[in-house]
């Protein structure tokens, strides 16, 4: 027996089945490739971001701004944009237990490097604001005001950064007048290149970057991780040390000949 | 292809943006495929945080229980559901409001932009204009059955 209502509901619904079916294979295939980009992304191997130096290459000497002992067995050396937000969260978030434990406690020595990045509109300024400020000790101050107001003078939020840095400046105690004289003259626009330079020339190539005894850091990093790389580069100095043969932070003792400042507790 | 078939693609779509951005923020993905944006300005301000949750977390709960309702709509058995068309409509109107409050927060309190919040943001724009197209469509028909 044929049921001819039965065929017609039937042939319907084999109708809309074959209607939803683009419907079907376009979510089938988006979920495949949302997916396997996903999965991508989880698993792809990090970029290699720590790399051991050319024991050959002199490490810098007497450039940038340096917080520490003399006598720290090792120095760490940043090279830093003041508009990376990648710096902006190491300086905010790390660099604060960096100084209290590492730096106030004698272990490391720590090195500020210059290292403008083009693409960053407001950056050279940032820069010359904190040697400017660094001509009347306030460098580590005014390095710390930059960093945590990145937000209101970064080429996203303004094109007229300048009112924001002499405002930075007031508020940690720098005379002003001579701020600006030094601002207007850019007299430091030379160090700021030197020590990008340098930078070129260990083949700095992002920001942060860091030296910490052989190796080169080239990511953020939380404190632990920091404190890792600062453990082993003291085990090899006091090696060295005591060995008898020259120690870690000889290889890069500075002899300064730009501001340098007195440790100072944060 | 529906406008409610397109609906559940395109929520799929947002589903994905949301996840990245979430697993970005978890520390499971390393860095963002940015380019000239500021994503991760975005990504670690306190904005990017809401009830302890992930902004992006909320974005994925909320581009999934879109996709699971436009999903139904699709099915025969809700073709004339007039509250789950009404139901879309509210969960997108909300996305949208959402989104143009996160926008505001990026351009004029974080001052960075974040690609993938945008293109989230456009999603979620989509997404409504698609559910009021649905709903008055489900109205006018309701009116014509009367």
């Amino acid at each position: 027996m044929v049921n001819p209502s039965g065929g017609r509901k039937s042939k319907v619904t084999a109708a809309r089945r074959d209607s939803k079916r683009p419907f079907y294979i376009l979510l089938a295939v988006l979920l495949v490739a949302g997916i396997a980009t996903i999965g991508y992304q989880v698993s792809k191997p990090a970029a290699q971001t720590v790399f051991t130096m050319d024991s050959t290459i002199q490490l810098v000497a007497n450039q940038g701004h340096v917080l520490g002992s003399d006598t720290a067995l090792v120095e760490v050396v940043e090279f830093a944009d003041f508009e990376c937000p990648a710096c902006g969260n190491f300086a905010t978030l790390t660099e604060p237990d960096v100084r209290t434990r590492l730096v106030n406690t004698g272990q490391i020595r720590y090195r500020f490097m210059d290292f403008p990045l083009e693409g960053h509109a407001n950056t050279r300024a940032a820069h010359n604001a904190a040697w400017c400020a660094s001509e009347q000790n306030k460098f580590w101050e005014m390095h710390d005001a930059i960093f945590q107001s990145q937000d209101r003078w970064s080429g996203y939020a303004t094109r007229r950064p300048l009112p924001v840095f002499e405002g930075l400046a007031q508020q940690v105690g720098v005379n002003v007048p001579q701020y600006q004289q030094c601002m207007s003259s850019r007299k430091f626009a030379g160090h700021i290149q030197s020590n990008y330079d340098e930078g070129l020339r260990l083949g700095v190539g992002s920001t942060p970057t860091f030296i910490i005894g052989t190796k080169k850091i080239a990511n953020n990093m939380s404190y632990d991780e920091f404190k890792k790389h600062v453990d082993e580069a003291l085990a090899v100095a006091r090696a060295q040390r005591s060995a008898g043969t020259k120690s870690a932070a000889g290889t890069n003792a500075p002899a300064l000949d730009v501001p340098r400042e007195a440790p100072r507790r944060p | 292809m529906t406008r409610r078939m397109l609906t559940a693609l395109v929520a799929l779509v947002g589903l994905f943006v949301a996840l990245y951005l979430w697993l970005y923020k978890a520390g499971v993905i390393g860095t963002l495929a940015c380019g000239a944006g500021s994503c991760e300005t975005v990504q670690l301000s306190k904005w990017a945080t809401l009830l302890s949750m992930p902004v992006a977390a909320w974005g994925v709960a909320f581009y999934a229980v879109v996709f699971a309702v436009a999903f139904a709509l699709v099915q025969d058995r809700f073709q004339g559901s007039g509250k789950l068309s009404l139901t879309l409509l509210v969960l997108t109107t909300w996305g949208v409001i959402f989104s143009l409050w996160l926008t505001y927060l990026e351009l004029f309190v974080i001052h960075a932009i974040c690609r993938w919040c945008v293109v989230s943001a456009v999603i979620a724009c989509v997404l409504w204009v698609l559910a009021v197209v649905d709903w008055r469509r489900m109205r006018r028909e309701a009116g014509l059955s009367v």
